[in-house]
């Protein structure tokens, strides 16, 4: 019982920290399970994410839904989902009352402009993370770069590399939401079928 | 049965109309979040004139302003404006139902994550490799809207590199808010200054009060 009750408090937790949208959840779910509890490897959430984004539904509520899953079966999902769920209603609840008198007091402005660059530098850090799990072949050795600073050779580790159909589709799929208007659930079916195809050439 | 318009419309079938709308929403909308925000105006605002196209505006700024997932909180606020408390609970359960079941039953239906079968895992490859463009995309443009001068870019650069030093994001987000404060103190205090010695201190001023109002 206590332990669907730790992982609704923790998705409160992500629920109420998680400014600019459903991508803020990877720095802090990587951060709490599969860093710190080590319940999902890096590579499984991957693929969870994976799962998350071809099913239609917010990205948030899915990858909460299966976080919760992997967690505890059908309580798990349950107490994760309402985790996300319940801070949104009593915020909204309370808030919706005043919206207009709301948004130039300068508490919220300051804890909004603090809040949103911190937001950008995790979803750039989400990017890094992704990028292990994409175009290099395993998680990036930050480590390694430590030795540039005292003007040594990085030594890499074993089995780190470039991913060159990772390269490929992930380049793909930037140009294309640059420059066309393609739906994501296109981007991702292609992709899916482009890393398909691509296995047994690559 | 075809439920009325506008404030015709009884409490029971709002909360109704609130339920299946966000059902048909997050079951149909694969991206979530601001793809959801067409189909919201159609509903709501053209078919069953419940809200203004304006107020559909300011709930949109203000659902990316407050904390939590962008879906959720546009149910909470689109159920509140509808039918208050009992709305944003309709709404929210209805966001919640698809997402939540289907999920589960992949979840039962693919147990490991880690598939053997080679085009599944290829398959896999490249929605991660894809997810990684989406999200530098999102990234690149969020960073476009935030950041509007040097001092700004360079705090993003010291939260990311924390970040990557294991820093928990918790702590990170929670640190964030004094130094907002603390910024937008000084930034005000800063324009009244200006304002006050205007022409002595013109060549002085950075140029980042002029920045400003960069897109």
């Amino acid at each position: 019982m206590s332990h669907y009750v730790v992982l609704f408090l923790q998705f409160c937790k992500f629920s109420v920290l998680c400014f600019g949208g459903g991508y803020m959840l990877i720095p802090l779910l990587t951060a709490e399970f599969v860093d710190r509890e080590q319940v999902l490897t890096m590579d499984e959430f991957g693929n969870l994410l994976s799962v998350a984004q071809v099913t239609p539904g917010p990205v948030g509520l899915n990858t909460a839904t299966y976080v919760g899953f992997v967690n505890g079966g059908f309580w798990g999902s349950l107490a994760a989902s309402l985790g996300l769920i319940v801070p949104t209603l009593l915020i909204g609840c309370s808030a919706a009352a005043g919206i207009d008198h709301w948004k130039d007091r300068f508490v919220v402005r300051g804890m909004l402009k603090g809040t949103r660059l911190a937001a950008v530098a995790l979803i750039m850090f989400a990017v890094t993370i992704f990028f292990g799990m994409s175009i290099f072949t395993s998680t990036i050795p930050w480590e390694a770069f430590g030795s540039l600073f005292r003007l040594e050779r990085p030594v890499l580790p074993d089995g780190f590399g470039i991913s060159p159909s990772g390269v490929l589709i992930c380049g793909t799929v930037i140009v294309l939401m640059l420059r066309t208007k393609l739906p994501s659930t296109a981007l991702l079916l292609g992709s899916a079928a482009a890393g398909a195809l691509l296995s047994v050439f690559l | 049965m075809e439920p009325g318009t506008g404030l015709a419309m009884s409490t029971p079938k709002r909360l109704l109309l609130l339920y299946c709308s966000f059902f048909r929403i997050t079951a149909l909308v694969v991206g979530g979040g601001l793809a959801m925000l067409p189909v919201i105006e159609e509903i709501f605002v053209v078919k069953r004139k419940l809200m203004t196209r304006d107020e559909l505006l300011d709930m949109t700024a203000l659902t990316q302003t407050v904390p939590g997932i962008i879906a959720v909180n546009s149910a909470v606020y689109i159920g509140m404006k509808v039918a208050g408390v009992p709305g944003a609970l309709a709404a929210v359960a209805g966001a919640v139902t698809p997402p939540f079941t289907v999920i589960l039953i992949i979840a039962s239906l693919f147990p490991h994550l880690n598939p053997h079968n080679r085009y599944l895992l290829g398959a896999f490859a490249g929605i991660r490799a894809c997810v990684t463009g989406m999200i530098l995309v999102t990234g690149y443009r969020m960073f476009r809207r935030t950041v509007k001068n040097r001092l700004e870019c360079a705090v993003v650069l010291i939260f990311f590199v924390l970040a990557i030093m294991k820093v928990s994001p918790a702590l990170l987000i929670l640190s964030a808010i004094p130094f907002g404060w603390a910024y937008v103190w000084w930034q005000a205090r800063r324009l009244e200054r200006a304002g006050k010695v205007e022409g002595e201190t013109a060549g002085a001023e950075p140029a980042d009060v002029g920045k400003e109002g960069r897109p």
